[in-house]
């Protein structure tokens, strides 16, 4: 865990983020979610010191709520600032420990998958991820925590 | 999948992808921040269903 390692030891330089697809339909504005907008536009304006890394999963997730206009629109915002990672490149046995510590298969994927990147954080607004803290190579954070630690490093 | 990244076009689409969004009534719209979630969850669900399906 190559980022939280830095954090602890010289204060936050780099944030590697995965963001769950709740941010992203917030950041869109289809509810009014300022912290999720000012994440999203945070990371932009900070890239490449702050990234983020994309699963397919969360994509599909995505593109079902939006309207073939607006999903070739999401694909080009996202393929113009990270990877989109196919999920079978997530080793199986990451994701089966954290289905015995209780998360639902495709949540447990999610988890395996931000472990699997190295990411520092994962961002959600999903109370089922957030009251998940310990024992985690990564931190669960909602848009508002992300932002206060982003800015915190300025 | 990836391309070489470029902040400025990414802006670009966002904001695009933001005035469509604005333009339409979306059916999360009616909804409470906890409804949207749980919607979210539930598609979450239903493609890991169908992608174990395909895959066995």
């Amino acid at each position: 865990m190559p980022c939280a390692k830095q954090e602890k030891k010289s204060g936050i330089k780099n944030l590697l983020l995965v963001l769950d697809s709740n941010e992203y339909i917030f950041a869109f504005g289809i509810l009014k979610k300022p912290s999720s907008k000012t994440l999203i536009d945070t990371i932009l304006d900070s890239f490449p010191i702050h990234s983020i890394r994309i699963p397919r999963l969360v994509v599909e997730e995505v593109g079902r709520h939006l309207t073939p206009e607006e999903f070739r629109e999401f694909i080009e915002f996202v393929m113009n600032l990270a990877s989109i990672d196919e999920d079978f490149v997530v080793p199986f046995e990451l994701g089966v420990r954290y289905e015995l510590e209780g998360l639902k298969p495709a949540d447990a994927f999610i988890a395996a998958y931000v472990e699997w990147t190295g990411a520092a954080a994962l961002v959600t607004e999903n109370r089922h991820f957030l009251s998940r803290h310990s024992n985690l190579p990564f931190k669960i954070l909602n848009a508002e925590k992300c932002l206060k630690i982003i800015k915190s490093s300025i | 999948m990836s391309v070489k990244p470029n902040v400025k076009k990414a802006k670009k689409h966002l904001a695009k992808l933001r005035e469509l969004v604005s333009k339409r009534k979306h059916p999360f719209s009616e909804m409470s921040e906890e409804e949207i979630i749980n919607a979210l969850r539930k598609t979450r669900e239903e493609i890991w269903d169908k992608k174990l399906v395909t895959r066995s």
